[in-house]
């Protein structure tokens, strides 16, 4: 602790902006966790019910069970804009569902939208953990330098060189690089971890809309 | 769609709490550890040690664990005369006392013969009292200045330049003068008059000239302020006074009264 006390203003500031960015990116860490752990498992929940079920109006009723899944998001805009097209249909002509696949068209662009706007939301935050990844090392090292050059002045007006002298001065300025790195490596690490899983999510939300608009297309030809 | 982002921000500040009361945990943790194994410091107690030749052992002879049979049969202690002040002058040959070193080292499993053995035997012999007598030159010549007989102590009389006493006085404040060494121009001097009292404790400090480098003044005074607290107490328990010429890599002792 004495060694971070000892430390010179510009190197005591490097620290606090480091230490700032670990708390930081380590909420993010933490909020993510939780945020993709719920929404892989309420996800799987989702599609075993989605199957199992008949009718689409059921599976409304249910959605608010999985709300942590970005399937549901898909679903329900899916099933809103189905609606809209039955009922503007309806009024057109009287009849039920038409054999026009324009319908289909703008129930696919509101999953398209859902489906980018989720991305958006799993997404998000991740950048300032590359943020930080990234800079932390560099404003550690920039700390480092600037404890050294501070060190080198200090030996040169005592005028004396020796070990006792200099060692002190580096070790302070070096602890701005090790905080720097432990800063940056969980970041990096659960960077890459969260952007593989936000990938399979992605993945998932491709799937459920192919089988969704399958689903409507099958239904529109049917009739 | 409110709920869900009300949530969202719940879960962040949660998730930033959490984050805070773990590097909070890990600097306390830190903090305990540092306390419970401080760093070491660099700067150690120095211990100081006057080597004084004894006639007690022959440093030829090899040590104990070389020799495992002489625990068996120690060999029998030198024969030692009490400090020989009735030995005429003449007995102390210079060149014994100069060429201590020259004396050849025996090497009895190199001796086929007994010629060679008896030769060797005899070198080792005139060596052995050679080295004796050197001994008890340099005993003589303490007693004579009125120095102390007690072993790691200076013990010259140190009332002129360059005595014992006034050697380590000088050698304890060069130690402390590496340690506090600090200036600001290129080479500063100061000459500082030190007054020591029977104990051991030094009772003045007069700069008596300096270059005028503030920074290697002070450097001066903490140096003499860390050297006095291990000063001895002078010879004969006299009051001790000498003049020191203090420069960055060296100190000089001037005249003493």
């Amino acid at each position: 602790m004495a060694i971070i006390l000892g430390a010179g203003i510009v190197v005591k500031l490097v620290l606090l902006l480091l230490l700032s960015f670990s708390v930081v990116s380590w909420g993010i860490i933490l909020f993510k966790f939780f945020q993709v752990q719920r929404a892989k498992g309420e996800s799987e929940r989702f599609m075993d019910f989605f199957w199992k079920s008949k009718r689409f109006d059921a599976i409304a009723s249910q959605v608010d069970r999985f709300a942590h899944s970005p399937l549901t998001v898909l679903f329900n805009e899916g099933y809103n804009e189905l609606k809209k097209v039955v009922e503007s249909d309806s009024k057109s002509d009287g009849s039920a569902l038409s054999t026009d696949l324009g319908g289909v068209e703008n129930v696919s662009r509101a999953l398209r939208r859902a489906t980018n706007s989720e991305i958006t939301r799993l997404e998000k935050y991740l950048t300032f953990l590359a943020t930080t990844g990234s800079t932390s090392p560099f404003i550690g090292l920039f700390g480092t330098v600037w404890g050294i050059m501070t060190a080198f002045e200090g030996i040169g007006k005592t005028g004396s060189a020796s070990l006792a002298v200099v060692a002190p001065g580096i070790a302070e300025a070096l602890i701005a690089t090790a905080i720097g790195l432990v800063a940056a490596i969980p970041a990096v690490m659960a960077y890459n971890h969260f952007q593989h899983k936000i990938r399979v999510l992605i993945n998932e939300m491709d799937s459920f809309t192919t089988e969704f608009l399958n689903i409507v297309q099958r239904n529109i030809a049917g009739k | 769609m409110n709920s869900r982002n009300l949530r969202i921000d719940t879960g962040m500040s949660v998730s930033f709490i959490a984050s805070a009361v773990i590097h909070l945990a890990v600097f306390l943790l830190l903090a305990w550890y540092g306390r419970l194994m401080p760093l070491q410091t660099p700067i150690q107690e120095t211990y100081y040690v006057d080597v004084v030749n004894l006639p007690t052992a022959n440093p030829q002879s090899g040590d104990s664990a070389q020799k495992p049979a002489e625990s068996e049969a120690p060999p029998p202690p030198p024969v030692l005369t009490p400090p020989a002040m009735a030995l005429p002058p003449s007995v102390i040959s210079p060149k014994a006392v100069s060429k201590p070193a020259m004396v050849p080292v025996p090497q009895k499993s190199e001796a086929p013969d007994t010629a060679f053995a008896e030769r060797m035997a005899k070198l080792e012999r005139s060596a052995e009292a050679r080295r004796e007598e050197a001994v008890f030159d340099k005993l003589r010549s303490k007693l004579k200045t009125g120095g102390s007989s007690k072993i790691g102590m200076p013990g010259a009389g140190g009332a002129e330049a360059g005595s014992r006493y006034g050697d380590y006085i000088k050698s304890r404040l060069e130690d402390a003068l590496k340690v506090t060494s600090s200036y600001s121009t290129k080479n500063p001097e100061v000459v500082v008059r030190l007054t020591i009292a029977p104990d051991g404790r030094l009772s003045g400090v007069k700069i008596e000239r300096s270059s005028g480098d503030a920074t290697f003044e002070l450097a001066v005074r903490r140096a003499i302020d860390l050297a006095s607290a291990k000063f001895t107490a002078p010879p004969g328990r006299t009051v001790y006074e000498n003049g020191f010429v203090f420069k960055p890599k060296s100190i000089s002792s001037g005249t003493s009264r």
